[in-house]
């Protein structure tokens, strides 16, 4: 039976020239998507090599300079595009791109290429996630709105039952038949996309294992949506109210509800303006050392402390210099009010996130949404990881920095130069993004969710369909 | 006819509650919808109100020090934050250069996500260290925001397609498109009158509904009501030409199954697609230069510039002796040689900086031109122009405020390289900002789109559908 009905929807879809032009219309836009991408992500990555290139070039470079001067001179931290950037793009429009390095203050990353554009990049860019996420879902729902109603408008449906046709037998072959030439489209499209990035000379962190991660969560958000148009399907009684009625729970479910999701989040739990997180990090700094200002308390402190630990009466007497011992504590100071103001930032961002989970009960799209950026390393979750590893470095070379010059020079010195050569035994900037597995665990709730919705579906299907 | 079309049409949609839930659900759409907006408004006036307090408190400080010095009492700050040095006032107290929300903002969030409404320029800070982007959350971004724009654009064609795409596929399909053949009228006039009449009552349900919704929000009808009738003109002709398409689809397509794919279709091509084609096309033909190598050209330059300062400060006040004339000391310290690097910087870097504005500003007009293409497209640039949040109104903002920047530089200089010290006298004279809204904001487009729905009238009209009249029956 299950064959049977199989068979025959599949035979029908075949000869509708509707479906038939949409399902190409969709793989045209597909290849054109991946095309395009495919051309962004290769000129993003040459800018990528040539820019880290240059700025390790420029700061090997310097010349005899006081290691103080060299970390204000400072250098960039440029992040790297990954591979199934390719597939979904994620948050990268709208994070920057570039964090610069220097002593007494962690930047956020610069350039956000959303900032670049035309208004018209609000509407969204013709990328693989576009088609996946809003496009195929489409159509699904035009392949599947009319499939149970059509039979009713028919009357074939009393037909079946006379036949001793089950219910949920025949909903099942249906799902299949239209599930089948989905994953057909979506199948093709990874497996070129893994050629594609396979065969990228330096492709990176490439690994399939996360592809057919991505590929399973598209699978599983495509079920989640025939079961929900096959419900529509089966509890109406006209194929145009039910068309209408799947297209509003898609508007709703992609559009309207993380729109809503995204200024709830926005008003629940703001983040300060750019020019206030700096007035309180300046406030914060104020009070505390300041690795230039030997005058403040802070200061009068650390000198008292640091005479009595060594057991010396004067500063010079030290076994260091003590200017350039002052301006490490002081940026070991800094480093904690950075973390403090930007751990602020990432509270704000997981209760906003707790919104996003909430509304994702009601939404599929929402889990899809965060599993795929998260599987392609193109979340704000990343981003993060990304951004601290930046500081991390930042800290570690402030204190490469400032340990040379407490130890090569006097107190006081502050004429004191590092050798040219000095510059490039700073080790290099090295980005590990998290693995497949560190992102799976950090996403859990939405593979909850999502797995939630994926049974909770069916239970539903069957349910509505037992007895047509 | 058109009597008895209009009382039945009427008796129709009220009976099967179509009037009542049409209501009911744009009340709520708009309400929500202009909440935010209000929210996103209230938010940004907050935040400029904060700064500029913030500014006058540090204002008040810095004056009694400067007062106190002036005196000649003893103050306790340190030497090089003297607030008699210029360099000290024109880092610390620099202005709040604004861009203050228009009173029509709520309508369309457009760019005001992305951007920030402030920036605080100093005298020695560059150009390419104002960040004009605001700190927000790039997923809020992604998903953008539920706004009144985005009520119109996105939902309203659906509403009008679900309340519109089987007028004539109903009767045929209820078997009364046989009655209603025997009437003296043609078919087209028939749909034409009824779609109409739908317009109408839809058009009378958003103005009601629309100004029960700003009345509640306190918006200023007194003030503003000329950005109002602009709104409802543009809400008006939007849905105006998705009833001409409904009525086309209506009489071109005879299942209402069909009509409600082909509607949809459209949908997806006007509001989905071509916007992102339009705006891939834009990028790739106008590719944006790499920031990030730009960044590589920066440091380049900068450190240049830094082995040379000695010589560059030299030249520098050769072209400038008005600077240092009337200084007597003839010192010059890390700040001269500093401002006149940064200068010459700006110089050098001019034809790069620029290089990225003319790829915006090409890619700008090759979306506008095209923009006719997608009645979504001409709508949302419209209302993001009446709302002040159009891209082209944040980029005013930063030449408005770039300008600004040079002219707060501008002020100290002389003092600076005069070795001169900045005295309570002299507060008066900082300049000061305000931004001006350029007013170039043209309707023509929507007239175009206007134009183009009477076009698909008379096209159905004088373009007989190959079935004849009979066929429409059968």
């Amino acid at each position: 039976m299950i064959l049977h009905t199989f068979k025959k929807e599949t035979k029908e879809l075949w000869r509708d020239g509707r479906v038939r032009i949409a399902f190409f219309i969709v793989l045209l836009l597909t290849t054109i998507a991946v095309f395009i991408s495919t051309n962004h992500y290769k000129n993003v990555n040459e800018q990528y090599v040539e820019a880290s290139a240059n700025e390790r070039e420029v700061w090997d470079n310097q010349g005899e300079k006081n290691p103080h001067s060299a970390a204000h001179y400072g250098t960039y931290a440029f992040k790297p595009k990954y591979p199934l950037s390719l597939i979904d793009q994620g948050v990268d429009k709208y994070t920057g791109t570039s964090i610069f390095l220097e002593a007494h203050n962690r930047n956020e990353a610069q350039f956000i290429a959303a900032s670049d554009q035309t208004g018209l990049a609000r509407f969204g860019d013709l990328t693989p996630d576009f088609i996946l996420l809003f496009m195929i879902p489409l159509l699904l729902i035009l392949i599947a709105y009319n499939s149970i109603t059509k039979e009713k408008e028919r009357g074939t449906l009393t037909l079946l039952n006379s036949q001793g046709a089950i219910g949920w037998k025949i909903v099942l072959g249906k799902w299949i038949a239209i599930f089948f030439p989905v994953s057909i489209l979506l199948f093709v499209l990874f497996i070129s996309t893994g050629l594609l990035l396979s065969n990228l000379p330096d492709f990176g962190v490439f690994s399939w294992s996360s592809l057919f991660a991505l590929f399973v969560t598209y699978m599983i958000y495509y079920a989640i949506f025939i079961n929900l148009v096959l419900i529509i399907s089966a509890s109406v009684k006209k194929s145009g109210i039910a068309l209408v009625l799947s297209l509003s729970v898609w508007i709703l479910i992609c559009l309207v509800l993380p729109k809503m999701a995204s200024n709830l989040a926005e008003y629940k739990y703001p983040y300060p303006t750019r020019q206030e997180f700096a007035a309180n990090v300046a406030k914060d700094k104020k009070l505390g050392l300041d690795g230039h200002n030997p005058w403040s308390k802070a200061a009068k402190e650390l000198e008292e402390q640091t005479l009595k630990e060594y057991g010396v009466d004067s500063l010079s007497q030290l076994p260091f210099n003590y200017d350039a011992y002052r301006m490490q504590k002081g940026e070991e100071h800094e480093a904690e009010i950075f973390f403090k103001h930007y751990n602020y930032l990432k509270t704000q961002y997981s209760n906003q996130n707790g919104i996003y989970q909430t509304l994702a009960t009601v939404s599929p799209y929402l889990p899809t949404r965060f599993l795929s950026m998260a599987i392609a390393k193109t979340d704000y979750n990343t981003h993060w990881d990304f951004s601290d590893a930046a500081e991390n470095y930042r800290i570690e070379t402030q204190k490469f920095l400032n340990d040379h010059f407490a130890k090569e020079s006097k107190l006081g010195e502050w004429g004191f130069k590092a050798d040219a050569g000095f510059w490039k035994q700073l080790p290099k900037f090295n980005y590990e993004p998290p693995s497949l597995s560190e992102i799976m665990k950090t996403n859990t709730s939405s593979i909850i969710i999502m797995l939630v919705w994926f049974i909770g579906s069916f239970t539903l299907l069957f349910f509505t369909t037992k007895s047509l | 006819m058109l009597r008895y079309n209009f009382k039945y049409e009427w008796l129709l949609l009220i009976r099967n509650r179509w009037i009542q839930l049409l209501s009911i659900l744009l009340f709520l759409l708009f309400g929500f919808a202009v909440y935010n907006g209000n929210q996103k408004v209230e938010a940004r006036q907050a935040n400029i109100e904060t700064a500029v307090n913030e500014l006058k408190t540090q204002e008040a400080e810095t004056l009694s020090v400067l007062d106190s010095l002036e005196k000649g009492h003893k103050v306790s700050v340190s030497r090089w934050r003297l607030p008699s040095r210029p360099v000290v006032i024109g880092n610390s107290l620099s202005r709040v250069v604004n861009m203050p929300a228009k009173s029509t903002a709520f309508i369309a969030t457009g760019q005001s996500d992305l951007f920030s409404h402030y920036v605080e320029p100093t005298v020695t800070g560059d150009d390419l260290s104002l960040s004009y982007t605001e700190m927000t959350s790039p997923v809020q971004l992604l998903f953008g925001s539920f706004d009144l724009a985005f009520v119109i654009i996105y939902l309203l064609p659906l509403l009008i397609i679900a309340f519109s795409f089987n007028v004539l596929a109903s009767e045929r399909e209820s078997g009364t498109l046989k009655l209603l053949a025997s009437q003296p009228i043609r078919i087209r006039t028939w749909v034409l009158q009824k779609l109409g009449l739908r317009f109408f009552w839809l058009v009378l349900c958003i103005c009601i509904t629309l100004i029960i919704v700003f009345a509640i929000f306190s918006f200023h009808f007194a003030a503003n009501w000329t950005s109002l009738l602009v709104l409802l003109a543009y809400i008006i002709v939007y849905a105006l030409f998705w009833f001409v398409l409904a009525f086309a689809t209506n009489i071109w397509i005879h299942s209402s199954a069909k009509n409600a794919i082909a509607l949809i279709g459209f949908w997806v091509l006007f509001v989905l697609l071509s916007p992102s084609i339009l705006n891939q096309l834009s990028n790739s033909l106008y590719p944006m230069p790499s920031r990030t190598l730009m960044l590589n050209q920066v440091r380049t330059l900068k450190a240049e510039a830094t082995k040379k300062q000695d010589e560059i400060l030299d030249s520098y006040l050769r072209d400038h002796p008005e600077y240092a004339i009337n200084d007597s000391t003839q010192t010059r310290n890390f700040y001269h040689r500093y401002m006149a690097t940064q200068n010459l910087i700006k110089e050098e870097l001019r034809p790069v900086v620029e290089k990225f504005e003319t790829q915006l500003e090409s890619q700008h007009q090759w979306a506008h031109t095209f923009s006719w293409l997608s009645p979504a497209l001409t709508v949302q640039n419209a209302l993001n122009d009446l709302a002040g949040t159009s891209e082209k109104d944040y980029q005013e903002f930063r030449h408005q405020s770039l300008a600004f920047a040079q002219e707060w530089r501008n002020f100290f200089l002389p003092f600076m390289f005069n070795n001169q010290e900045f005295k309570k006298s002299d507060y008066k004279n900082l300049p000061a900002f305000e931004f001006t809204y350029k007013k170039d904001a043209t309707h023509l487009r929507i007239l175009g789109l206007l134009g183009m729905s009477l076009l698909i009238i008379l096209f159905v009209f004088v373009l007989k559908p190959k079935n004849k009249q009979v066929n429409i029956v059968a």
